[in-house]
């Protein structure tokens, strides 16, 4: 009896800390998406799932589901095999391998706000580095965060170089987990670098892209508003403003704490499904060594 | 017996001293960062040194829409600040509150303070219904900043600005500079800002909302979609299909790197930041110069509209608490007060004598860039319209006109929809806020 109740005991803190900080909250969120509330909270209002109804039925959630949808998307596939690239150079025993890992893992050590900024200024349609070069290489003066689609593309950028660093270690610590001697092995079966490549390392980095890529996810659809904050503020014309954004608007910007509690509802239920793929599916597919 | 007595009233005597000499502490929370941050703590200690009985608390609480979240989670909460500094769109947010004492309740009781110090145009925008509602702080209004070296350069005289919209568009022309197809120099350039729509909107003298937009009763519709309204979707949106002005886009960040950087040779920014571009003039050596904001000629001027924040007394239920806040505020409306404010930040006074003091010291004369922003106010016509508008869905109006005009800059409505569009959104969301409060 003692030894069965002994492990639930020591759930204890742990349960404690989640219930208080997340579940207590998220209850507090479904409750809340049931309302309409003033922003002090003065005035309050039962209104059923219409919050979710007027959601559902308005042509600027459905544009943002299109643009997180695209966004998150991009961002991660690029993201994977932009740092898969990296790892596999700097995975080589070179000199000064230590300077470049640290160079590239930096800017995962910058707030988003900071690299918003960063993006922002190197973005400048008249004074930024990147339109400067754009207008000396190819002739063009580009207006990156003003003009869609490329207010987006500037967003997926800046993202992904923010996450790279991220990406990198685990991969890197990934490549090393994987013994020399398969290679030796395929190579004496005349492997060429190609079927090494897709026959031994890729398959064998499948648990670390797999958790990678659960972890981009969330990273791209919560933690992204910062970026587009400060670069675009979800314009021109509402095209960079993701499912986050929207929420971070409605709840912080707007006070319409009943509308944002709904929105941050339908990301719970998003994320629900994205893990249950993961635990269902992706395990099975998975090549655990 | 008479033992006890003694030592009782000495008890008695002994406690109330100690009421009456305790000090009062006012939590007063503010969005002022950087220097403007160290300056209201200058003045916050500068007051706790000459009020013995009162201690302010001064704490910085994030951006304007930060400061107001978290002023909103600590009313939840059940532990407000005292005194906290709200943006001049919350106004109407913060009057349906709840949790607030109208600064007029202790303008009718003390005698001592005079109200009519107050800039008239600063007063105006935070008087809803004849009720001063909170005290006018940090005030701005919107400027057009001009690089006067670039003007002769172009052959234009650097001391006659335009005043038109229709002069500044040839102005804007003239300064435009292209090479070998491509833009080098340009004659305008701003940030994608509602606040200037709302201020082009002022300068004709035009509504944003009805009921005399929001100040007569609660506004119930947006009216911005108006000729007034289209004018400036055309203006903006014309002068950068031709070219002669670049979209900064949002935020005020980029539009003023591209002046600094003498890319652009006019810029539209707020008040509060003519500190900072006298330093910048200084550094890229140029000079600087400052015009009004100009208006369409053949349209009545009405005038611009003060920015910024005013300070909001919470109500704590402590008379004696609400004193003391008050005692803080009158003093920071007063003249030295207000002269060490306004020429450590850029920001005008809101006290009409310090304004004066200011002009007789011979600070005006020395920063003539000083005088165009407190100048213009001054000139304005006291309107409905320059008053500015209230509703409590303010910062999405604000937003929804911001996405409309690019949705123009990049063609994907014409300015007649956007317009239309803009108004249908806000006033969709004022239905939706107005009807919490039925």
């Amino acid at each position: 009896m003692s030894r069965k109740l002994v492990p639930y005991f020591l759930l204890i803190p742990t349960l404690l800390i989640i219930g208080l900080f997340i579940y207590y909250p998220a209850v507090l969120t479904l409750k809340n998406s049931l309302y309409r509330v003033s922003p002090f909270g003065n005035r309050v209002f039962f209104v059923g799932a219409k919050n979710f109804e007027a959601l559902l039925h308005s042509p600027s959630y459905q544009q943002e589901a299109w643009t997180t949808l695209i966004f998150v998307a991009v961002s991660i596939t690029l993201g994977l095999i932009i740092s898969l690239l990296f790892s596999l150079v700097l995975n080589e025993k070179v000199p000064g391998v230590g300077i470049f890992r640290t160079i590239v893992f930096s800017p995962y050590a910058v707030s988003p706000a900071i690299a918003g900024m960063l993006w922002s200024f190197l973005l400048n349609p008249v004074v930024g580095y990147v339109s400067y070069a754009f207008l000396k290489m190819f002739g063009v003066q580009s207006h990156w965060l003003t003009t869609y689609p490329s207010a987006l593309i500037a967003i997926i950028i800046a993202t992904i170089w923010q996450n790279l660093g991220f990406n990198i270690i685990f991969f890197l610590s990934g490549l090393q987990g994987i013994p020399d001697s398969y290679y030796e092995a395929a190579k004496i079966d005349g492997a060429g670098s190609v079927r090494r490549f897709f026959s031994i390392t890729l398959p064998l980095l499948s648990p670390i892209t797999f958790y990678l890529a659960i972890m981009d996810i969330i990273f791209t659809m919560f933690s992204s508003f910062g970026i587009i904050d400060i670069m675009t503020q979800g314009g021109p014309g509402n095209s960079t403003t993701t499912f986050i954004y929207r929420l971070y608007r409605d709840g912080f910007i707007y006070f319409n704490s009943g509308m944002a509690s709904a929105e941050s509802m339908i990301l719970i239920l998003i994320m629900g499904v994205v893990t249950f793929i993961y635990f269902k599916f992706v395990q099975r597919v998975v090549h655990y060594r | 017996m008479w033992r006890k007595l003694v030592v009782l009233s000495l008890a008695v005597v002994f406690l109330m001293s100690f009421a009456i000499a305790a000090p009062i502490t006012i939590h007063f929370w503010h969005a002022m960062n950087g220097p403007l941050g160290e300056m209201v703590q200058k003045l916050v200690t500068e007051f706790n040194k000459t009020h013995p009985n009162i201690i302010v608390k001064a704490d910085y609480a994030g951006s304007y829409s930060e400061t107001l979240s978290k002023t909103i989670a600590a009313v939840k909460g059940g532990n407000p600040p005292d005194i906290v500094q709200i943006y001049d769109i919350g106004t109407q947010m913060m009057k349906d509150s709840g949790v607030i004492v109208p600064i007029q309740k202790f303008i009718d009781e003390d005698k001592t303070f005079d109200v009519n110090t107050l800039v008239p145009q600063v007063r105006g925008y935070y008087t809803i219904g004849g009720k001063l509602y909170s005290m006018p702080f940090n005030s701005s209004n919107p400027v057009i900043y001009y690089n006067k070296t670039l003007f002769k350069k172009a052959g234009l005289d650097p001391n006659n600005p335009p005043t038109t919209w229709e002069e500044f568009e040839k102005v804007a022309r003239k300064l435009t500079i292209k090479k070998d197809g491509k833009t080098i120099q340009y004659g305008f350039t701003s940030g994608l800002i509602g606040w200037f729509f709302e201020q082009y909107m002022a300068v004709q003298n035009a509504l944003m909302f009805n009921n005399g937009n929001g100040r007569i009763k609660r506004a119930t519709k947006a009216v911005f979609d108006s000729p007034a309204g289209l004018r400036i979707f055309n203006f903006w949106n014309n002068m950068i299909q031709e070219g002669i002005m670049i979209n900064g886009g949002p935020g005020w960040d980029n539009a003023n790197a591209i002046f600094a950087s003498q890319k652009a040779a006019m810029l539209l920014d707020s008040t509060s930041d003519v500190g900072m571009m006298l330093q910048q003039a200084k550094e890229g050596h140029f000079e600087l110069g400052v015009m009004a904001l100009p208006h369409p000629a053949d349209v009545p001027y009405g005038g611009v509209i003060i920015g910024g924040a005013s300070l909001w007394m919470i109500n704590t239920h402590n008379p004696a608490k609400e004193q003391a806040a008050w005692t803080f505020l009158k003093w920071l409306e007063q003249t030295p007060q207000q002269v060490q404010w306004s020429e450590g930040t850029g920001y005008f006074p809101i006290n009409k004598n310090a304004i004066t003091k200011m002009m007789y010291q011979g600070f005006y004369a020395k920063y003539p860039q000083y005088l165009t922003t407190v100048f213009q106010l001054l000139m304005s016509n006291v309107t409905y319209a320059t008053r500015g508008g209230v509703c409590g869905v303010f910062p999405k109006v604000r937003a929804t006109i911001e996405e409309a005009l690019s949705k123009v800059f990049n063609h994907t409505m014409t300015p007649a929809q956007a317009l239309k569009w803009a108004q249908d959104q806000a006033n969709e969301a004022i239905e939706q806020y107005n009807s919490l409060y039925q």
